[in-house]
Protein backbone atom coordinates (compact mmCIF):
# COMPACT_ATOMS: atom_id res chain seq x y z
CA UNK A 1 0.00 0.00 0.00
CA UNK A 2 1.38 3.39 -0.79
CA UNK A 3 0.40 6.71 0.31
CA UNK A 4 -1.68 7.45 -1.88
CA UNK A 5 -3.50 5.15 -1.42
CA UNK A 6 -5.20 6.39 1.80
CA UNK A 7 -7.57 9.03 1.73
CA UNK A 8 -6.49 11.66 4.20
CA UNK A 9 -9.17 14.08 5.04
CA UNK A 10 -7.90 16.94 7.47
CA UNK A 11 -10.66 19.07 10.10
CA UNK A 12 -9.09 22.18 10.75
CA UNK A 13 -9.98 26.14 11.82
CA UNK A 14 -8.66 28.90 9.72
CA UNK A 15 -7.52 30.42 13.04
CA UNK A 16 -5.35 27.67 14.34
CA UNK A 17 -1.41 27.54 13.34
CA UNK A 18 -1.16 23.75 13.64
CA UNK A 19 -3.95 22.97 11.26
CA UNK A 20 -1.96 25.01 8.62
CA UNK A 21 0.97 22.84 9.50
CA UNK A 22 -0.40 19.40 9.02
CA UNK A 23 -2.08 20.74 5.54
CA UNK A 24 1.56 21.75 4.92
CA UNK A 25 2.93 18.29 5.55
CA UNK A 26 0.76 16.74 3.12
CA UNK A 27 1.50 18.92 1.00
CA UNK A 28 5.17 18.93 1.23
CA UNK A 29 5.35 15.00 0.96
CA UNK A 30 3.18 14.79 -1.88
CA UNK A 31 -0.16 13.52 -0.75
CA UNK A 32 -3.02 14.36 -1.60
CA UNK A 33 -5.66 15.70 0.93
CA UNK A 34 -9.01 17.28 1.39
CA UNK A 35 -9.53 19.76 3.81
CA UNK A 36 -11.86 21.89 5.72
CA UNK A 37 -11.89 25.21 7.64
CA UNK A 38 -14.78 24.50 9.90
CA UNK A 39 -15.34 27.93 10.84
CA UNK A 40 -15.29 29.29 7.63
CA UNK A 41 -18.52 27.27 6.76
CA UNK A 42 -22.35 29.17 7.51
CA UNK A 43 -23.13 27.81 10.53
CA UNK A 44 -25.29 24.84 9.81
CA UNK A 45 -22.60 22.94 7.24
CA UNK A 46 -19.83 23.91 9.91
CA UNK A 47 -21.70 22.30 12.40
CA UNK A 48 -22.49 19.52 10.76
CA UNK A 49 -19.00 19.29 9.93
CA UNK A 50 -17.54 19.74 13.75
CA UNK A 51 -19.87 17.12 14.72
CA UNK A 52 -18.72 14.78 12.31
CA UNK A 53 -14.71 15.68 13.81
CA UNK A 54 -16.16 15.02 16.84
CA UNK A 55 -17.59 11.70 16.65
CA UNK A 56 -14.84 10.43 14.75
CA UNK A 57 -12.14 12.38 17.28
CA UNK A 58 -13.96 12.25 20.41
CA UNK A 59 -12.57 15.79 20.60
CA UNK A 60 -13.22 19.95 19.87
CA UNK A 61 -9.57 19.70 19.26
CA UNK A 62 -7.85 20.76 15.78
CA UNK A 63 -7.09 19.48 13.64
CA UNK A 64 -8.23 16.25 13.44
CA UNK A 65 -6.72 14.39 10.78
CA UNK A 66 -8.68 11.27 9.11
CA UNK A 67 -6.02 8.18 6.78
CA UNK A 68 -7.86 5.69 5.68
CA UNK A 69 -10.11 4.33 9.31
CA UNK A 70 -7.55 5.95 11.57
CA UNK A 71 -8.27 9.33 13.43
CA UNK A 72 -5.36 11.71 14.83
CA UNK A 73 -5.75 14.56 16.68
CA UNK A 74 -3.13 17.46 16.84
CA UNK A 75 -0.36 18.17 14.45
CA UNK A 76 1.60 14.53 14.91
CA UNK A 77 3.72 14.40 11.51
CA UNK A 78 5.24 11.33 12.71
CA UNK A 79 2.38 9.73 13.27
CA UNK A 80 0.79 10.85 10.07
CA UNK A 81 3.73 9.33 8.55
CA UNK A 82 3.71 5.91 10.52
CA UNK A 83 0.24 5.65 9.26
CA UNK A 84 1.17 6.27 5.88
CA UNK A 85 4.04 3.88 6.04
CA UNK A 86 6.48 6.82 4.91
CA UNK A 87 9.95 7.10 6.36
CA UNK A 88 11.59 10.11 8.26
CA UNK B 1 -1.50 43.36 11.34
CA UNK B 2 -4.94 44.34 11.67
CA UNK B 3 -5.75 43.61 15.16
CA UNK B 4 -1.64 44.33 16.29
CA UNK B 5 -3.17 46.08 19.26
CA UNK B 6 -5.15 44.44 20.96
CA UNK B 7 -3.19 41.90 20.69
CA UNK B 8 -0.54 43.28 22.27
CA UNK B 9 -3.19 44.40 25.26
CA UNK B 10 -3.84 40.93 25.97
CA UNK B 11 -0.90 40.03 25.94
CA UNK B 12 -0.07 42.32 29.15
CA UNK B 13 -3.70 41.22 30.52
CA UNK B 14 -2.74 37.53 30.21
CA UNK B 15 0.96 37.70 31.54
CA UNK B 16 0.36 38.06 35.02
CA UNK B 17 -3.00 35.54 34.88
CA UNK B 18 -0.70 32.93 33.32
CA UNK B 19 2.59 33.49 35.81
CA UNK B 20 0.31 32.89 39.09
CA UNK B 21 -0.68 29.66 36.96
CA UNK B 22 2.82 28.47 36.59
CA UNK B 23 2.36 29.00 32.78
CA UNK B 24 3.95 31.70 30.54
CA UNK B 25 3.74 33.12 26.71
CA UNK B 26 5.86 30.72 24.62
CA UNK B 27 9.33 31.73 23.90
CA UNK B 28 8.72 31.04 20.02
CA UNK B 29 7.13 34.73 19.82
CA UNK B 30 5.91 33.94 16.12
CA UNK B 31 3.75 31.68 17.09
CA UNK B 32 2.50 33.71 20.40
CA UNK B 33 2.20 36.74 18.09
CA UNK B 34 -0.38 34.78 15.29
CA UNK B 35 -2.28 33.47 18.33
CA UNK B 36 -2.20 36.48 19.58
CA UNK B 37 -3.95 37.91 16.56
CA UNK B 38 -6.63 34.95 16.01
CA UNK B 39 -7.55 35.54 19.68
CA UNK B 40 -7.99 39.03 18.99
CA UNK B 41 -10.15 39.02 16.20
CA UNK B 42 -12.30 36.11 17.26
CA UNK B 43 -13.14 38.57 20.29
CA UNK B 44 -14.00 41.07 17.63
CA UNK B 45 -15.99 38.64 15.66
CA UNK B 46 -17.10 36.15 17.90
CA UNK B 47 -17.13 38.22 21.32
CA UNK B 48 -14.30 36.29 23.20
CA UNK B 49 -10.87 35.58 22.83
CA UNK B 50 -12.21 32.06 22.18
CA UNK B 51 -8.46 29.36 21.62
CA UNK B 52 -8.02 29.26 18.43
CA UNK B 53 -7.02 25.72 18.13
CA UNK B 54 -10.64 24.31 19.50
CA UNK B 55 -13.88 24.49 18.37
CA UNK B 56 -16.65 26.47 19.61
CA UNK B 57 -20.40 25.13 19.85
CA UNK B 58 -22.23 28.63 20.41
CA UNK B 59 -22.94 26.45 24.03
CA UNK B 60 -21.87 28.82 26.90
CA UNK B 61 -21.29 26.10 29.29
CA UNK B 62 -18.90 24.79 26.46
CA UNK B 63 -17.49 27.95 24.75
CA UNK B 64 -16.97 29.62 28.36
CA UNK B 65 -14.30 26.19 28.30
CA UNK B 66 -12.03 27.88 25.71
CA UNK B 67 -11.44 30.79 26.69
CA UNK B 68 -8.03 32.61 27.02
CA UNK B 69 -6.03 31.35 29.11
CA UNK B 70 -8.63 28.48 29.69
CA UNK B 71 -5.55 26.69 31.53
CA UNK B 72 -7.98 26.32 34.22
CA UNK B 73 -10.39 24.07 32.41
CA UNK B 74 -7.81 21.90 31.34
CA UNK B 75 -5.57 21.61 34.23
CA UNK B 76 -4.32 17.80 33.82
CA UNK B 77 -4.51 17.99 30.15
CA UNK B 78 -2.35 21.14 29.81
CA UNK B 79 -0.03 19.95 32.56
CA UNK B 80 0.38 17.08 31.39
CA UNK B 81 1.54 18.25 27.62
CA UNK B 82 3.74 20.85 29.55
CA UNK B 83 2.02 23.62 26.90
CA UNK B 84 -1.56 24.20 26.30
CA UNK B 85 -3.63 23.33 23.04
CA UNK B 86 -2.69 26.10 20.75
CA UNK B 87 0.85 26.27 22.30
CA UNK B 88 0.36 29.93 23.35
CA UNK B 89 1.42 28.88 26.88
CA UNK B 90 3.83 26.70 28.04
CA UNK B 91 5.22 25.34 31.52
CA UNK B 92 7.76 28.23 32.98
CA UNK B 93 10.54 26.27 32.86
CA UNK B 94 10.20 25.33 29.05
CA UNK B 95 13.03 26.41 26.49
CA UNK B 96 12.14 24.33 23.98
CA UNK B 97 8.55 24.84 22.56
CA UNK B 98 8.88 22.48 19.60
CA UNK B 99 9.86 19.43 21.85
CA UNK B 100 6.37 19.58 23.24
CA UNK B 101 3.79 17.45 21.03
CA UNK B 102 0.06 18.15 21.05
CA UNK B 103 -1.60 15.16 22.94
CA UNK B 104 -5.41 14.56 23.17
CA UNK B 105 -6.32 14.61 26.20
CA UNK B 106 -7.97 10.67 25.72
CA UNK B 107 -4.58 9.38 24.51
CA UNK B 108 -3.28 10.91 28.48
CA UNK B 109 -6.21 8.84 30.13
CA UNK B 110 -7.99 12.31 31.12
CA UNK B 111 -11.30 12.79 30.72
CA UNK B 112 -12.16 16.54 29.88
Amino acid sequence: MTPADHAVFIYALSTCPWCHKAKRYFEDNGIPFEAVDIDLLPDDEGDRLADEALFASGSRAYPVVRIGEQVIVGYAPEKYAELLGIGD
Amino acid sequence: MAHEARAAALREFFTPLVTAMGFKFTPDRELADFLLEQEAALEETKGAPYCPCQGRTRERAHDMRIVCPCIPYHRRHFDAMRRCWCGLFVHEDVTDPDALPQIPASELGIEE
